[in-house]
């Protein structure tokens, strides 16, 4: 299997695969380090220290923009481009140029909105944050990004594209006219930061929500089955279990997603049809994403036993588990009913991390342990560690899902409750008191996940170091 | 290419598509499992009856909407009108707050409280269950962040609402003033008006009114401070304080503003007053009645009262 693994080397472009996997490393720990700071002000207010710049208004962009599109989009600008070179078996198009051209667009954009959240500079869209001057260099990325993808695909030199492929190629094709048509701002002046939405009213609530779930269809679920339709098979060494449901789940998927962003907007001012049509979307939603799940789990069937003993298996298995877990609560949580109880609770915050943590992060975390060593040609510096960091990723998403269902379903039931005489029964602040030792327990397993992470970039770090050696030993020599 | 041929998998037995990718990547001929299809038929049907059930087109286009019969609310206008309608939020809040059993509970009691004088609302044990229960949550989402839960308020900022002092008067419209304009409280600073030993003087004398033990020989001096240099303006000559301005009362052991029942020695106690005398303080209550509607207000006045008493 890995007979030309040095041919491959020179073959394909991994000096691009390596930068952005660094990088998602890099975002993902300071990502995830201001997530758990954020949730630990949540648990000990004093921690605001009054400073405007690292209240959790400031800092809450910084974490979901850090994890979200630093550790998220560069693990998939590494994968995509690893994985695209792989199955179409040809070199990155684009020269050297463009790759490099993504890669630095891609982490000075992620930099300078972070700069400007903690500054207040903001247009308060949920997840699309920065301002005018960012989206414009985010599309320019995105442009060249399609058309390094597209190229590639066009080039390949084997005739069917493979599904990983479809993924990305829906994520980005998506994921742009998203990005596009939620920015659309008029800038105050082109000096100045600030600019104004062409949406106003429901259509601007309509718009976001239309951006912002399919953010999370397309971005943090189209784009991370790619990832995982790639790295199950590969790490399983076993075929994908179906070749036919792989189809008609990417179509159904990608179809469904578009309609249900307005389930974020259930009894608010919008037209109560827009909000029935997203739930009733989002239940036809259900069965498509969890082909994923299947197609994943599935692939296993035979090789069953790697589940004891291969840790990057615990990985990418785990998040598959997760991933048809938390694919189950959405859809639930779209419905009318259920909604009335969770809306505005941890309840949803907690959805969103065992999607977030237990999918995204953990099929990442899986794909690097086995890219890695593949892009530098080396073996990984100690499989010890990786399962200490499964343990304590693991730990961590079932303490911070369990807390928030606990903090998220308490409160919303606390909401609803009346006294014998129709009165409310409990004030607001009787449900913040309530939340205080769940909201505890999150920040302690943010900490247990971000420990986890930098145990991960422990290994990764010595695994380089030890593959770069022979290399410096030569030039020492040959100098 | 010579890799692009189907192969039988050994284990399970199933063939595979016969493309190839990096080496060794397949994929197997599987068919659809029948439990994901008639899975994904279901939420089919189920999307179906939920898109007629809570209507998901748009209702304009069906007049009253082609739910009505299937599932269809009723509901009085505010023109009194009964109205048979699609279900929509809007109806279904409107129905419910003229039909639900415990809300129309509610809305009676707070119709009989709102009518009833303080007096016979306090005497009813069912009204002033209803008036604490009720006044407890317009308290504790309005009131609270200030006047904290209790109402026992912060020294230096928030009056105490649960002891008998009151600087804007303790009647029932009194309060309701309160509530429903707000305050402005100025003490003005005295520092530039008064020496040093002036103010340590006064702050003696106010210190001695509350029969607090105090510097003898400073109070007596600090008298004739108080009688002529500022204080008796706003606080009367007898330093029983003023409504009109919201004075404070200064002979009963009430503190709102000087930390005295937190300081231990009398030395710091005079030193907790002679700062508030010579820095002064502006307090604000915000006006609520733009906020809360006139039965609130009502209940919040009584509730209030309760807890002072």
């Amino acid at each position: 299997m890995t007979h030309s693994t040095g041919s491959k080397a020179e073959q394909y472009n991994y000096d691009i695969v390596k930068k952005f996997a660094i990088m998602a490393l890099f975002w993902g720990l300071a990502g995830m380090t201001a997530g758990t700071y954020i949730a630990s002000e949540l648990a000990w207010p004093f921690l605001n220290f009054d400073i405007a710049q690292i209240t959790f208004g400031r800092l809450r962009p910084l974490h979901t923009s850090g994890v979200i599109f630093g550790f998220g989009g560069n693990a998939l600008f590494a994968t995509s481009f690893y994985i695209v070179q792989r199955t179409c078996h040809v070199r990155l198009w684009g020269g050297k140029l463009l790759p490099e051209l993504t890669f630095w667009g891609w982490n000075i954009a992620i930099a300078l909105g972070g700069i400007g959240y903690v500054m207040g500079i903001t247009q308060a869209r949920e997840y699309a944050e920065p301002e005018w001057y960012v989206d414009i260099l985010i599309t320019l990325v995105w442009v060249i990004y399609f058309l390094i993808y597209t190229m590639t695909l066009v080039k390949r030199k084997v005739q069917h594209i493979y599904v990983a492929n479809w993924f990305f190629m829906s994520f980005i094709l998506a994921t742009a006219l998203l990005h596009i048509f939620n920015n659309l701002a008029v800038p105050v002046s082109f000096t100045g930061t600030k600019s104004y939405s062409l949406f106003a009213g429901a259509q601007d609530a309509m718009t976001q929500w239309w951006y912002g779930h399919n953010a999370v269809g397309f971005f943090l679920t189209a784009a991370f089955l790619g990832m995982m339709y790639y790295f199950v098979p590969k790490q399983a060494g076993r075929p994908v279990y179906s070749y036919r449901l792989s189809i008609v789940h990417f179509w159904a998927l990608s179809f469904m997603y578009m309609w249900v962003g307005t389930h974020h907007l259930h009894w608010t001012a919008i037209p109560d049809w827009t909000s029935s049509l997203a739930a009733a979307f989002s239940i036809l939603l259900l069965m498509p994403s969890w082909g994923g799940m299947i197609n994943g789990i599935m692939t296993l069937s035979g090789a069953w036993d790697k589940l004891r003993s291969d840790p990057i298996m615990m990985f990418l298995i785990t998040s598959l588990s997760f991933y048809g877990m938390s694919t189950f609560e959405g859809p639930m949580m779209a419905l009318k009913s259920v909604n009335a109880l969770s809306h505005y609770t941890d309840w949803t915050v907690g959805h969103v991390h065992s999607g977030a943590l237990g999918w995204v992060a953990m099929v990442s975390f899986g794909s690097f342990y086995h890219m890695i060593p593949k892009v530098w040609n080396t073996t990984l510096y100690s499989v010890t560690l990786v399962y200490v960091h499964f343990f304590l990723a693991t730990i961590g998403i079932l303490l911070y899902i369990t807390a928030l269902w606990v903090s998220g379903i308490g409160q919303g039931l606390m909401l609803r409750a009346f006294d014998e005489y129709g009165n409310l029964k409990y004030t607001f602040i009787d449900t913040v008191l309530f939340m205080h030792g769940p909201l505890v327990a999150r920040a302690i397993a943010g900490m247990f996940f971000v420990t986890g992470l930098l145990v991960m970039i422990y290994n990764i770090t010595k695994t380089i170091s030890q593959a770069n050696k022979p290399v410096k030993s030569n030039a020492t020599a040959q100098a | 290419m010579s890799d692009d041929k189907i192969i039988k998998d050994p284990i399970t037995g199933v063939e595979t598509t016969g493309h190839v990718w990096d080496d060794d990547l397949r994929e197997f001929n599987n068919p659809l499992p029948s439990w994901w299809l008639w899975a994904f038929y279901a939420t089919f049907v189920f999307s179906i009856v939920y898109w007629v059930w809570f209507p998901s087109w748009p209702s304009n286009l069906f007049d009253k909407g082609f739910s009505v019969g299937i599932k269809e609310i009723t509901y009085k206008s505010d023109a009194g009108k009964e109205i048979t309608t699609h279900w929509n939020t809007r109806a279904l809040l409107a129905h419910e707050m003229q039909n639900d059993e415990l809300e129309l509970k509610r809305q009676s009691m707070v119709k009989k409280v709102a009518a009833t004088s303080f007096e016979k609302m306090a005497a009813d044990k069912d009204m002033s269950q209803f008036t604490r229960a009720y006044g407890k949550t317009i308290f504790g989402d309005y009131c609270a962040p200030c006047h904290q839960a209790g109402g026992e308020g912060i020294v230096g900022f928030y009056p105490n609402l649960v002891d008998d002092g009151w600087l804007w008067g303790s009647d029932l419209a009194d309060m309701e003033t309160t509530i429903r304009k707000g305050r402005k409280g100025n003490m003005p600073a005295h520092k530039d008006s008064l020496t040093s030993v002036e103010l340590t003087q006064v702050s003696n004398y106010i210190l001695s009114l509350s029969e607090t033990p105090a510097n003898a020989d400073a109070a007596t001096a600090g008298k004739d401070i108080f009688a002529t240099k500022g204080c008796a303006g706003c606080h009367m000559p007898d330093a029983t304080g003023m409504k009109a301005l919201g004075s404070a009362n200064l002979t009963d052991k009430v503190w709102t503003q000087a930390d005295v029942h937190g300081a231990k020695t009398p030395e710091e106690k005079v030193e907790a007053i002679r700062a508030v005398v010579s820095s002064g303080f502006q307090r604000e209550m915000p006006a609520w009645e733009s906020r809360l509607s006139d039965d609130e207000i009502k209940v919040l006045v009584a509730y209030i009262k309760l807890l002072a008493e």
